[in-house]
């Protein structure tokens, strides 16, 4: 331990849920992924890139969810990612010409540059393999990569335990696939948590998970030091670091936040929508429909209509990302320097986000990390960046507090997941989830086709878990297209069902499921079974 | 509305990957229920009794014993009972319920306690019929803990503070800020009536909706909060082979019977005529039902 007064650990959480249509040649739903890895994931990287090059030590911990690491590494959605970082980098191009001499031309000159650096980035130096990238800073020690629920599962209202250890099984194994070794943490789908679910962490090494405040804040016994330093889970002692609001609000305020700021690009003014019809149907999806195609070249402005936006101005968006950063710094050592004041060691103050907030939503958010990252480094001495491991290894010795049930959405609990608008879901999730086990249980030693569709149907039953179909549902936002997921699940896992009932298996139907929902290439289904379970529960006993 | 190309496109699919006919299972043929938590004072019961149920219990208890008895939910709080027999609950509480509705909301007597549910009926006797038992689960208690930790006490005041700086005081108030951030600013340039940005750029990915993010802090002076809401839930029955819509959609019978659950956010006014009409449409019959929920502060 050094001078420092205190400890700051910042928290990305990186998901979306399984998408990946090949029956379609073009499919509007992929575009989510296309977009966070443009917009998000290639730009994080290469701000750690950076960052290495000049010298600059930096510490982040990321969870990087078993889906995403999937679409990363699959074959089709690479080749159309490819696609549409091309044409991005085309269309760019051609702006450059077009928007000479303009008001414009700084900001299409940015696009140009960003994307022909990402695509370089992409391809030749991680050759085509983002994870690649996300290893390497890990192997470095800069960067601690979590796992998560297999399918980012909601895991307090699994009522069969088999399901919750398949989350956490399926995800570890996944994990060591990706990167060569077991992963030391987890992100809890939705940070939704439910007590002595750790067991089935620690039974593959987890060392610790997050939570929001409450889960710790209403913890048996009272937590000593509140959400400031970790707890340890009572017979499991599996970490438990929860978030700190202050931080989460002075990003996010709706007053305060510094996303707002009249300077930087606003979002809903695109490309997609601004230029001649003819000139941008190329970059269209093939219907032809006018959506947002990600390139924007106005600032937010102020109060005004959106015809009246004026022109985006990369330098100065910059240097306002570099102020909210010595903002976003400055308190935190003021926060640290307080709360030292009142605990018998250095604070730690845990700042989760989702990762796609970062350069999505807040375009400049991406900016702002690369400069808080410097500032911290290089301007003061308060504060430490540090990972949880990194935490644990200064402090072994902390409270044991029964974290409560709890989880980061509206109202604190399972709001969100669990109402009107999707409560019918969970019929079919558990039900599903018993007859998987029912035919784990029933044959323990499946080969050939038999074992291919057990398989098959833990996939299907993974993918009608993700807890994105049900938050979906609720936001409104891909309401539809969240149903049918949630539905062609239920649908694909009960038809296996019987086909395996019956003894009537269909390998044209399983061999087409097996190319569409192709997530968990090495899954066993025997990870569903009781014994499974029970080989972790029987140790508590 | 944005046009999905997943759903437009259904005709077009290449034949390598299946498409489902029909709809998922409207059961599974088991009389079965389930609880779920949703919140320290919420929780939610799903069920499904079968016919060879029913007819177990004419057959038992007489033919006509379900027309004369209440149909209840029986509600025990389990806390500390190790293995529950049916008879050895702390307390049990019971309320009617309509077992078409399928599922229903139960209002938790005391947070942080353990329970479960019985699906049953209540003869004229008075006796309790089990239909079927749910899991059991336990509730966050929703508050900060009386017990403390005699090995790691700590001063009463420090203690205090950090819970108010831990944000003790503001859980559950959040609605997500950055939303609004976003939600205000296009509802803005809405208003401003640039009108040339079609309402399809809400459908970006939108991870962060409803994530917590707290109110600010409070004030000095500042009050305690409370927050509350509401659902109803409209529900009836027709001829069997009617068509019946609620406020012009569809709703299917089951058995000859539907049910509709809906939010009523504050200042709402909900307005459900509901429609029944025979196959020839020349035959209806309405209810309306109209519910308002004061903008109450």
């Amino acid at each position: 331990m050094g001078q420092e007064k205190g400890y700051l650990a910042l928290m990305l959480h990186a998901h979306l849920p399984f998408i990946k249509h090949p029956e379609y040649p073009d499919f509007l739903e992929e575009d989510w992924f296309y977009e966070a890895m443009v917009e998000t994931y290639l730009p994080l990287l290469n701000v750690f890139e950076k960052l290495t090059a000049e010298g600059v030590d930096f510490r982040l911990t990321m969870s990087v969810t078993p889906p995403l690491c999937n679409m990363m590494s699959d074959p089709l959605l690479i080749d159309r990612f490819k696609h549409y970082l091309n044409q991005r980098v085309e269309l760019s191009g051609k702006e450059i010409e077009r928007t000479k001499g303009t008001e414009f031309e700084a900001v299409a000159h940015m696009y140009y540059d960003k994307f022909r650096r990402f695509k370089d980035l992409f391809e030749n130096v991680y050759h085509d393999h983002i994870l690649e990238g996300f290893k390497k800073f890990q192997d470095m020690g800069k960067l601690e990569i979590i796992t998560c629920g297999a399918t980012h599962g909601y895991l307090p209202l699994m009522v069969h335990k088999e399901s919750v250890n398949a989350q956490v099984k399926v995800a570890a194994a996944d994990y060591r696939l990706r990167f060569g070794r077991s992963p030391r943490g987890i992100w809890l789908g939705e940070c939704a948590y439910n007590p002595g679910d750790d067991k089935f962490l620690r039974d593959e090494g987890i060392r610790f998970f997050f939570l929001e405040s409450h889960g710790i804040l209403h913890g048996t016994p009272r937590p000593k030091y509140g959400i400031y330093a970790p707890v340890y889970c009572p017979q499991t002692g599996v970490a438990a670091f929860a978030r700190d609001m202050e931080s989460a609000q002075q990003v996010w305020s709706a007053d305060s936040g510094y996303p707002g700021d009249a300077r930087y690009r606003e979002f809903y003014r695109d490309l997609g929508y601004d230029l001649d019809y003819d000139y941008i149907k190329p970059y269209l999806h093939s219907d032809g429909v006018r959506r947002n195609i990600g390139m924007k070249y106005c600032k937010i402005t102020g109060k005004v209509p959106l015809n009246e936006k004026a022109p985006y101005n990369p330098h100065e968006a910059r240097d306002v990302a570099a102020t909210h950063a010595g903002n976003f710094m400055f308190n935190r050592q003021k926060q640290i320097e307080y709360l030292s004041t009142l605990m018998d060691r250095k604070p730690l103050v845990v700042s989760m986000y989702d990762a796609e907030l970062y350069g999505h939503w807040w375009y400049e958010g991406i900016d702002f990390l690369e400069f808080l990252f410097k500032k911290i480094y290089y301007d003061q001495t308060d504060i430490k960046l540090v990972t949880p491991m990194e935490y644990l290894e200064m402090y072994p010795v902390n409270q044991t507090v029964q974290p409560s049930m709890s989880s980061w959405g509206d109202k604190g609990y399972h709001d969100v997941w669990l109402n009107a608008g999707n409560d019918w879901i969970y019929r079919h999730l558990i039900k599903s989830a018993e007859r998987m086990t029912e035919l784990a249980n029933r044959y323990p030693n499946a080969d050939g086709l038999l074992k291919r569709t057990l398989n098959q149907m833990a996939r299907e039953l993974l993918l009608m878990q993700s807890s994105d179909w049900a938050f979906l549902m609720t936001t409104g936002t891909a309401k539809e297209y969240s149903t049918k997921r949630t539905k062609d699940h239920i649908k694909r896992f009960n038809e296996l069902y019987e086909q395996v009932k019956h003894n009537r298996i269909d390998e044209g139907y399983v061999y087409g499921l097996e190319n569409s929902d192709s997530i968990f290439q090495q899954i066993d289904y025997n990870v569903y079974s009781s014994a499974a379970k029970d080989a972790v529960l029987n140790q508590y006993k | 509305m944005e046009k999905n190309l997943s759903s437009a496109a259904f005709n077009q699919v290449r034949p390598s990957v299946p498409q489902e006919q029909g709809d998922i299972p409207s059961g599974y043929g088991t009389t079965e229920s389930y609880l779920l938590p949703k919140d320290p004072a919420w929780m939610f019961l799903f069920w499904e009794i079968t016919n060879e149920t029913f007819d177990y219990v004419r057959g038992q208890y007489g033919a006509d014993v379900l027309d004369h008895s209440r149909t209840v939910i029986r509600l025990y709080d389990v806390t500390g009972v190790e293995y529950f027999d049916g008879t050895n609950a702390n307390a049990y509480y019971d309320m009617p319920v309509i077992f078409d509705a399928k599922s229903w909301y139960i209002h938790a007597p005391q947070a942080g306690r353990g329970y479960i549910a019985d699906l049953g009926f209540i003869t004229p006797q008075g006796q309790f019929i089990l239909l079927t038992r749910s899991n059991m689960i336990t509730l966050p208690p929703g508050k900060v803990s009386d017990v403390i930790d005699d090995k790691w006490m700590s001063v009463e005041g420090d203690f205090i503070k950090l819970l108010q700086l831990s944000g003790a005081d503001r859980i559950g108030m959040g609605a997500s800020e950055l939303m609004q951030v976003v939600d205000q600013r296009w509802r803005l340039t809405e208003l401003a009536g640039a009108g040339n940005a079609p309402s399809s750029a809400r459908s970006s990915w939108t991870s962060f909706a409803l994530h917590t993010v707290p109110a600010p802090a409070p004030q000095e002076d500042e009050d305690i909060w409370l927050q509350a809401d509401c659902e109803i839930i409209v529900y009836g029955s027709a001829s069997p082979n009617a068509f019946v819509t609620i406020n012009g959609k569809e709703i299917k019978l089951q058995n000859g019977k539907f049910s509709l659950r809906q939010a009523l956010p504050a200042g709402a006014v909900l307005d459900l005529p509901i429609k029944a009409s025979n196959k020839q449409g020349d035959k209806t019959r309405q209810v309306h039902i109209k519910a308002l929920r004061e903008q109450g502060k």
